[in-house]
């Protein structure tokens, strides 16, 4: 008789501690918004135990913002921003002499120039005087007079924006040349804050920062991260999803800062090699493993012709393109094929045998 | 007079304790998508109150335990209320049957009944409610965590009765 | 344990092993929420906003009627008119809404707000 109650209670107790166990072993997300680098950035993390998680969130926010402080080029001089700024001190030595910087810099700048080299010039970091002109950064852009739009664009030159990974160093050359990390630093921090959830022991993760988005592992329910494409022209569409896990997506279209005059539309993306708008693709969204590499390719390929852009493309591995082009076509990587979903009822041009 | 009014204290007692249990056991997280559903841990009361007062007083505290807890919870009328009712009656439906016309089941076989009656009739009000077949897809999974749950109130029930035929205490409360 | 209840359990045990067989590979256990909803939002025929329910926090914005700004708020994945500028003030007292396919209504300012299903997209690349 007692012996069967000590039994009973050892089930029941059994039982108890099975289901406080599986419950303490729930998956919790953790989600927090931050805005920097003059967007929203969004991270929501997934882990057992909720105290790690938010560590983790909080953790990589941090590294963002120094990334963004290291890269901001908007401060003015003698402000405790411009000090943290790398490409402050940069700008204000071009012509003078090199300037030692944090390696987070060198990394980016190193990337710039690789594909400035690789694009043929299509992706210039020290297009800042030409985007001056554009007056982007302001609240009044305008079309340049082509005579100071020539001069400021002399000065557009990867080739005189010099590296020394040893020293740590990075120098302009000509004086009046200024460096404008914003196609890189954007993806950059989100892909050092992935570094970051990753070493605290995250596994499941998507941050968004302002449109980068950069994902790890797969979503809460064990299935792919499902990542839609803007409709560049209507914002509340989306024309097509792709499906991705540990992977990065970084789009680049001529809807975010533009203005139109003459009744056509002006935009923030600059071809270096003319001055002007890149006028090939409305949107370009490429996906990689690397969010860093995803932000300079997705400018680099929205910069160049669709033809040289997908050619481009295929001969780097492990990247895919998604092309909206200016004629309203949409262009991408065959390797895109088993995980896109292009939505029905959109109002581009799709062909598949192409 | 003094029976009636020990009887309805009585089964206020066991209103409260089954709500108490309907609230506890909606914390224990379920892995399934389907809101309000439920191991039916409550059902011990419910079926106590069959065993000492009878299908219509059993039924009573299995409704008031469903209205109570889903108050309290923040799910009365929605979804989940209708999910908790319809396993409190399905289950209640069940126990109440076998107590009366059969004898071959203990408290274990009968509350055994009444979980998986519990569950089934809870996965078939989802069915309803989400319009799509697809979720009796968790059946096994309910039944079988139906299962411990009903064994374990039903070897407690055995015990207390047990129990009770040595020391007595229930029979002030019994029926006849 | 009486020899009923001994076969009742074996026979339970046996469907439920049964019904596993036979669900395969359906039968998996999910974990984590539920899917997240999202909301959007017409005026005068027109969609204004798409947007997720499950974010977290308190969040409102305005939303231009046939008359003038309404203010929808949005907490803990329910949405709400707050205030409006018609007279009957129907759809500010209809409250919160949270489920697929509840609509909040306002024939006056011709605004709509009503619950979808499951997102298509977990994040927008933009």
């Amino acid at each position: 008789m007692i012996r069967r109650n000590y039994i009973l209670l050892t089930l029941f107790l059994l039982v108890a501690g099975l289901c406080i166990f599986q419950y303490s072993r729930r998956t919790c997300e953790y989600r927090s918004d931050q805005f920097l680098m003059d967007t929203l950035v969004s991270i929501k993390a997934y882990g057992t135990n909720a105290g790690t998680v938010k560590n983790a969130v909080d953790a990589a926010y941090v590294e963002m913002h120094r990334i963004a402080e290291l890269a901001d080029g908007f401060p003015k001089p003698g402000t405790a921003a411009w000090n943290s700024s790398d490409v402050c001190r940069i700008n204000e030595q071009a012509g003078i002499k090199p300037v030692t910087v944090h390696k987070d810099v060198i990394a980016m700048v190193t990337l710039a120039r690789k594909y400035f080299e690789l694009s043929n010039g299509a992706f210039d970091v020290t297009i800042d005087p030409v985007m001056d002109q554009w007056g982007f950064g302001g609240e009044n852009p305008h079309i340049p007079p082509p005579g100071a739009l020539g001069t400021a664009l002399a000065l557009v030159d990867s080739r005189n924006l010099l590296i020394d990974e040893q020293a740590r160093t990075v120098f302009l050359r000509t004086k009046g040349m200024k460096l404008d990390l914003g196609a890189v630093a954007k993806g950059y921090a989100t892909e050092k804050a992935a570094e970051v959830l990753t070493r605290h022991g995250i596994t499941k993760a998507l941050i968004d920062a302002g449109g980068n988005i950069r994902v790890l592992g797969r979503n809460v329910r064990d299935t792919p991260w499902k990542i839609g494409i803007k409709d560049p022209r209507k914002s509340e569409a989306i024309i097509a999803v792709v499906s991705m896990e540990n992977a990065a997506a970084v789009t680049s279209g001529d809807y975010y800062r533009h203005f139109e005059s003459g009744g056509k539309r002006y935009h923030h993306i600059l071809d270096p090699r003319t001055g002007y708008p890149a006028n090939q693709n409305m949107s370009a969204t490429v996906v990689t493993r690397d969010a860093g590499l995803a932000d300079v390719l997705s400018t680099v390929f929205f910069v160049l012709s669709p033809e040289k852009a997908l050619e481009m493309a295929g001969r780097i591995p492990g990247v895919e393109l998604f092309l909206v082009t200016a004629d309203g076509q949409i262009r991408h990587s065959p390797a895109l094929n088993s995980r896109l979903e292009i939505k029905e009822g959109s109002a581009y041009h799709y062909d598949p045998s192409r | 007079m003094r029976n009636d009014t020990r009887r309805m204290v009585f089964l206020a007692l066991l209103v409260a304790m089954a709500t108490a249990l309907h609230v506890a056991e909606g914390m224990l997280l379920v892995p399934l998508p389907i809101p309000g559903v439920k191991l039916g841990l409550a059902n011990i009361i419910t079926l106590l109150t069959l065993h000492l007062f009878g299908f219509k007083d059993g039924f009573t505290v299995a409704l008031m335990r469903v209205v109570l807890g889903t108050l309290v919870s923040g799910m009365f009328l929605s979804p989940g209320f209708m999910l908790a009712l319809t396993g409190a009656v399905s289950s209640t439906l069940i126990m109440a049957l076998l107590l009366k016309y059969t004898r071959c089941f203990s408290m274990v076989g009968v509350s055994l009944a009444g979980a998986a009656g519990h569950n089934i009739g809870q996965l078939l009000a989802a069915c309803l409610l989400l319009q799509s077949s697809s979720v009796m897809y968790y059946l096994p999974v309910l039944l079988m965590a139906g299962i411990p749950a009903g064994l374990i109130t039903g070897l407690l029930l055995n015990s207390l009765l047990e129990h009770n035929i040595k020391s007595g205490i229930l029979n002030d409360f019994k029926r006849t | 344990m009486t020899r009923a209840d001994k076969i009742l359990l074996a026979g339970l045990l046996l469907v439920s092993l049964l019904s596993v067989a036979a669900a395969g590979s359906r039968f998996f256990l999910l974990s984590g929420k539920s899917e997240p909803l999202q909301a959007v939002i017409m005026s005068q025929g027109k969609q204004v906003r798409r947007i997720n329910l499950s974010a977290g926090g308190r969040s409102s914005f305005a939303v231009q009627g046939r008359s003038g700004y309404s203010t929808v708020e949005i907490e803990g994945g329910r949405i709400r008119m707050l205030n409006a500028p018609c007279s009957g003030q129907i759809c500010v007292k209809q409250g919160w809404i949270e489920h697929s396919g509840q609509t909040i209504v306002c024939i006056p300012e011709e605004m709509l707000i009503r619950i979808e299903g499951a997102a298509p997209v977990d994040a927008v690349t933009r």
